[in-house]
């Protein structure tokens, strides 16, 4: 398999009036061709920044420290504004968060498409990107008769469905999918999310799936990054993740969820607030709120490191939930 | 938020009476949006324009008036009144700056500076009591409009899409040919036409905003008369909005006066209008005159753009309290 | 969109009648009451004040008198101008009407587009000095007192450069010795400059129609545009009374450079503000990830978008412009009717001002119509 997107050692802080605001703190990460991760972390974790950092759209106060983002091998932090404007979409395209907001009020749905695929691909004729336009419409589920309607005329669900299909449009190699489906009531959420994971398998695509429901993401996700307070906190594929969560954090998180197989278990929320991302000192983030926190946690930074094959984890004291569960249940 | 609250807690433990309690807090909230005020710069410029014209306008001109520019028994000169003055030392007027005039003289030989001062507390008065009425009129009809809503709102709402249309300017340029109008008279009128203007339509839906909130549901449960609701609930709470919109009605009203004594249709004795009426039909501001008299247009058309603007400035600024959303963080 | 003109059309004639009863009502109130308005002029003949009080049924019930007047109006029956006597009120307005338009609608143009693109600019680069200069040159402009302004313009230009004329519609020594008539080249002018405005408008049109890339269409527009105009300065040019018009063409730039000014900061700091709102948009963020260039992004998306409140200010400014119109038309004595309202009221011609004031509200309301259907044409959820 080859890596399609390595991100290494990524820092990216918001400047603001009262101190940096650590958005994005030292992430690493690499998905391989026709693979999907999926993020999941609380609400103000830095998700969506890590996506915007990816895409280079980020806020007019963002600024990188330091990484490297090799997309197909090329580092995208160097490119400059054109270079990049070719990468987007035709190379990453992406679902945004406030997928209801994402297309232009005063023009038609159909030509806000047919705009992308122009752009990137000047040889295609207007006919043939509307033709393009219908078959992706067939593809997401929409009516192509809507083609020629504006946005307003666009039910929630069917917003969400044309901008998959925009995000579609240039054959892009990856996309990355911020909550697509928040908006939505949970049996469209559903259908949308299995839909999209049917067209990444037959088109082959990357993909980065985003959410704070880890439930969600688990029917999609081969990979799981789990983040907390602006950093990955642990990575692996969806199976290990589930089965021998290592972090505090993530196993906290498990716990606050019902399992996706059904199996009854206690809902335990992790006590404490979210951390504050202004200023966030050099020790673990989750010590506060960590049952298993020692000095040590509050002194370091915990080192991001490869505890087995192909699952990474930020913590002085990894877990083993089902050892622990043993001698729980042992007394 | 929390502060206030224990504050009030602490002063009622030593019983200090409830009016003073109020006070303070009216006292402490002010310093807090005069602390968001003073963080905008154009509104700050603005305050301080309104504080030096109120200055020269009420305190330096009666100081002046009553010493350096006093009449004289001596020679009975009273070359510095500002409406039947006259300075026979002067040979031909007018007359540029000089020391004893330092804006000069107008065509009638009467001193600039002293005419400036005059106004200044007319304009004022002008502008403040329009912006009252105004703001009275939209605020009671604003409210009026969105808390019983029906006929009575959609009658209000278009007599303001109407109002908003009316060609303000020709209209008062008719009425005052038509019969002589007072200052006072002037700032009635404007005041109640644009009372039922844009400013009914935007503090309406403030207050459909402030009465769908949930203490005016609690109020009513608890009996409060629509009235008393109105009163005590409702409009405290889009005064801040109400107050936003008085600074740019004066700016309005001053500027009507400025536009219709420049024309000569008032009926006043002096005003900064009227100033450039007096050089205007005297035949200085024609042609190539206009450069040599400057001192007969420049000040007074620069004291009417500088109140006008320092008031439309503090509306700016007001706005940076009144709306969080263009508050720069 | 037909059911939706219709609609605002009947607003506006509804409007219209309430404007003209607040006039009526207003005249009624006058001291000496509509009567001695219409026809008390010492001009006046026994039988001319006869007729007049006859169609304005001067002698009948109040509502009466209401409903005549509101006949008179649409019938253009205005009475007669004491002034000018014996000339019918219509025929003077008829004849000043054309010159305000001319003038108010080059002066909206140009603010619109320059005050449209300097605001988007203002809006794309913040923080640069270009930002904070202009910025403080469009406050000015916005609060400036209009004659203040005026008589800047005229020291300026006419007097200190001396590159314009001073305080004329035309230049009397040139218009001496012809028997021209000012008014027929001015409505040929007129004519010509919508026809240009036209072509512009069928060509803008047709390149929608024609082609889906902005360059060609672009290409197409200016072209047709760059031939219209070259057409008609031709034909002025060939043309033996051409040196008349443009007399008159070079008497309107400093009126309309100051309405221009009047109108333009509105405009202006509005578009910037409504930009900055814009780009913060979600859609903004979509039309930057599909990779389109930054210029596409900020025309086509940003300031497309940003348009629609500029257009509905322009209507809540629009009582602004016209006053500025009328001090400017009275201190560069621009016979329109602005300068025919001041005049007529200062000489107690009463006919003539009330005329003149009833139609400057028209004159609003069709503005005002006009800026509407341009809006439901750019805004789509206005428009089914
Ligand atoms: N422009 C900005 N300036 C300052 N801070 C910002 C800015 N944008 C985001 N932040 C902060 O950065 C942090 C990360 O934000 P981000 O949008 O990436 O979170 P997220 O994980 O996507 O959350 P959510 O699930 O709510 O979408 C938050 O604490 C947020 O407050
Ligand atoms: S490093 Fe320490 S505080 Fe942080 S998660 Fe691990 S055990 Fe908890
Ligand atoms: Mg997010």
């Amino acid at each position: 398999m080859k890596p399609i997107l390595e991100v290494e050692n990524l820092k990216m802080y918001y400047s603001t009036k009262l101190g940096y605001v650590k958005a994005v703190d030292g992430i690493s990460f690499v998905l391989n061709e026709g693979e999907s991760l999926g993020l999941v972390g609380e609400s103000g974790c830095g998700k969506t920044t890590t996506s915007m950092a990816i895409m280079r759209l980020l806020a007019e106060n963002a600024e990188i420290l330091s990484g490297h983002i090799y997309f197909k091998g090329k580092d995208l932090l160097k490119l400059n504004n054109e270079e990049m404007n070719k990468v987007r979409w035709a190379g990453i395209s992406m679902i945004f968060q406030a997928a209801m907001n994402s297309l232009n009020p005063v023009y038609k749905v159909g030509d806000q498409i047919i705009e992308a695929i122009i752009t990137h691909e000047p040889n295609v004729t207007f006919e043939e990107a509307r033709e393009r336009v219908v078959n992706l419409y067939k593809l997401v589920g929409l009516d192509p008769k809507r083609i020629d309607n504006y946005p307003h005329e666009y039910s929630g669900g069917m917003k969400q469905r044309a901008i998959i299909a925009m995000s579609l449009s240039c054959n892009p190699d990856m996309i990355i999918a911020d909550e697509p489906t928040t908006a939505l009531d949970v049996i469209v959420q559903d259908m949308i999310l299995k839909e999209m994971s049917r067209i990444q398998k037959k088109l082959n695509m990357s993909m980065i799936y985003i959410s704070h429901d880890i439930a969600v993401i688990a029917e999609v996700a081969e990979k799981i990054g789990i983040m907390y307070a602006g950093k990955l906190v642990e990575l692996s594929d969806s199976v290990t993740i589930f089965k021998r969560p290592a972090h505090p954090y993530t196993i906290g998180l498990m716990s606050s969820f019902p399992s996706v197989k059904g199996e009854k278990k206690e809902l335990v929320t992790i006590p404490g607030e979210p951390p504050n991302l202004l200023n966030a000192p050099d020790s673990c983030r989750f010590a506060p709120r960590c049952p298993f926190a020692t000095k040590e946690c509050l002194e370091k930074e915990p080192p991001y490191e490869e505890i087995e094959p192909n699952h990474f984890i930020a913590c002085f004291h990894p877990q083993n939930l089902r050892k622990q569960v043993n001698e729980y249940a042992k007394g | 938020m929390s502060n206030t609250t224990e504050e009030m807690t602490a002063s009622s433990e030593v019983f200090e009476s409830p009016f003073k309690i109020k006070l303070k807090l009216m006292w402490r909230a002010f310093k807090e949006n005069w602390k968001i005020f003073s963080e905008s710069k154009i509104g700050m410029l603005g305050f301080w324009i309104v504080i030096i014209f109120a200055v020269a306008g009420f305190i330096v001109y009666p100081i002046l008036a009553s010493t350096v520019w006093k009449s004289t028994s001596l020679s009975s000169m009273v070359s510095y009144n500002p409406v039947t003055g006259y300075d026979f030392t002067i040979a031909s007027n007018p007359a540029p700056p000089s020391l004893t005039h330092l804006l000069g003289t107008d065509p009638l030989g009467r001193d600039i500076l002293a005419q400036l001062l005059y106004s200044t507390p007319r304009e004022f008065a002008l502008g403040i009591i329009a912006a009252l009425i105004t703001v009275f009129l939209g605020t009671t009809i604003g409210t009026i409009s969105a808390f019983y809503g029906g006929v009575v709102d959609t009658f209000f709402m278009r007599l303001a899409d109407l109002t908003l249309l009316f060609p303000f300017i020709p209209f008062l340029i008719v009425i005052s040919g038509m019969m002589t109008v007072n200052l006072f008279m002037l700032a009635l009128i404007l005041g109640v036409l644009s009372g039922f203007g844009g400013i009914t339509i935007i503090l309406r839906s403030q207050a459909m905003i402030v009465k769908v909130k949930p203490f005016i549901e609690s109020a009513k449960v608890s009996g409060a008369s629509n009235p008393y609701i109105i009163v005590n609930h409702i409009i405290p709470n889009i005064m801040p909005l109400s107050f936003l919109y008085m600074m740019f009605n004066v700016t309005g009203a001053i500027f009507s006066e400025a536009v219709l004594s420049f024309f000569g249709l008032l009926n006043i004795r002096m005003s900064w209008g009227l100033m450039i009426y007096t050089a205007d039909t005297a035949g200085y501001i024609v042609g190539t005159n206009i450069g040599t008299y400057w001192w007969l247009w420049l000040p007074p058309g620069a004291a009417i753009t500088l109140i006008c603007g320092a008031f439309y400035f503090i509306g700016r600024g007001l706005d940076e309290v009144v709306n969080p959303r263009l508050r720069r963080r | 969109m037909i059911k939706y003109i219709g609609k605002r059309l009947a607003q506006i004639l509804i409007l219209l009648v309430i404007y003209v009863a607040v006039v009526f009502f207003l005249l009624h109130s006058m001291p000496g009451g509509i009567k001695a308005i219409l026809a008390t002029n010492p001009t006046l003949t026994p039988a001319a004040r006869e007729s007049i009080l006859k169609a304005f049924g001067l002698n009948q019930s109040l509502p009466m008198q209401f409903v005549l007047y509101l006949k008179n109006i649409f019938t253009l029956n205005l009475g007669i101008s004491y002034s000018f006597y014996p000339t019918p009120v219509w025929t003077i307005i008829a004849q000043r009407l054309p010159r305000t338009i001319l003038l108010f609608t080059s002066a909206t143009l140009i603010s619109f587009f320059v005050g449209f693109a300097s605001g988007k600019s203002l809006a794309w680069k913040r923080g640069k000095i270009s930002e904070y200069v202009s910025t403080v040159i469009g406050v000015i402009a916005y609060t400036i007192f209009t004659p203040l302004l005026i008589f800047t313009l005229i020291w300026f230009f006419g007097s200190f450069l001396g590159i314009f004329p001073l305080n004329q519609f035309l230049n009397p020594d040139l218009w001496l010795h012809t028997n021209l008539d000012a008014q027929t080249i001015f409505l040929y002018l007129l004519l010509t400059i919508s026809l240009v405005g036209l072509a512009m408008l069928v060509s803008f049109i047709l390149a929608q129609k024609i082609s889906h890339r902005v360059k060609t269409r672009k290409i197409i527009f200016y072209i047709s545009t760059a031939i219209a105009s070259a057409l008609a300065i031709f034909w002025w040019a060939v043309s033996p009374v051409g040196i008349y018009a443009f007399d008159i063409l070079w008497h309107m730039i400093l009126p309309v450079i100051s309405v221009t000014i009047v109108s333009y900061a509105g405009t202006m700091l509005v578009m910037r503000d409504s930009m900055l709102e814009t780009i913060k948009e979600d859609f903004i963020t979509t039309a930057r990830a599909k990779g389109l260039p930054d210029k596409v992004v900020r025309d086509k998306h940003a300031a497309r978008t940003a348009m629609l409140p500029v257009i509905t200010n322009f209507v809540l400014s629009m009582g602004f412009v016209v006053s500025g119109g009328v001090i400017t038309e009275s201190l560069f004595s621009w016979p329109g009717m602005g300068m025919t309202l001041l005049n007529s009221t200062l000489a107690k011609d009463y006919p003539l001002a009330s005329g003149a004031l009833i139609f400057t509200g028209i004159f609003v309301l069709f503005a005002h119509l006009i800026v509407d259907i341009v809006y439901a044409f750019l805004d789509p959820r206005i428009r089914y």
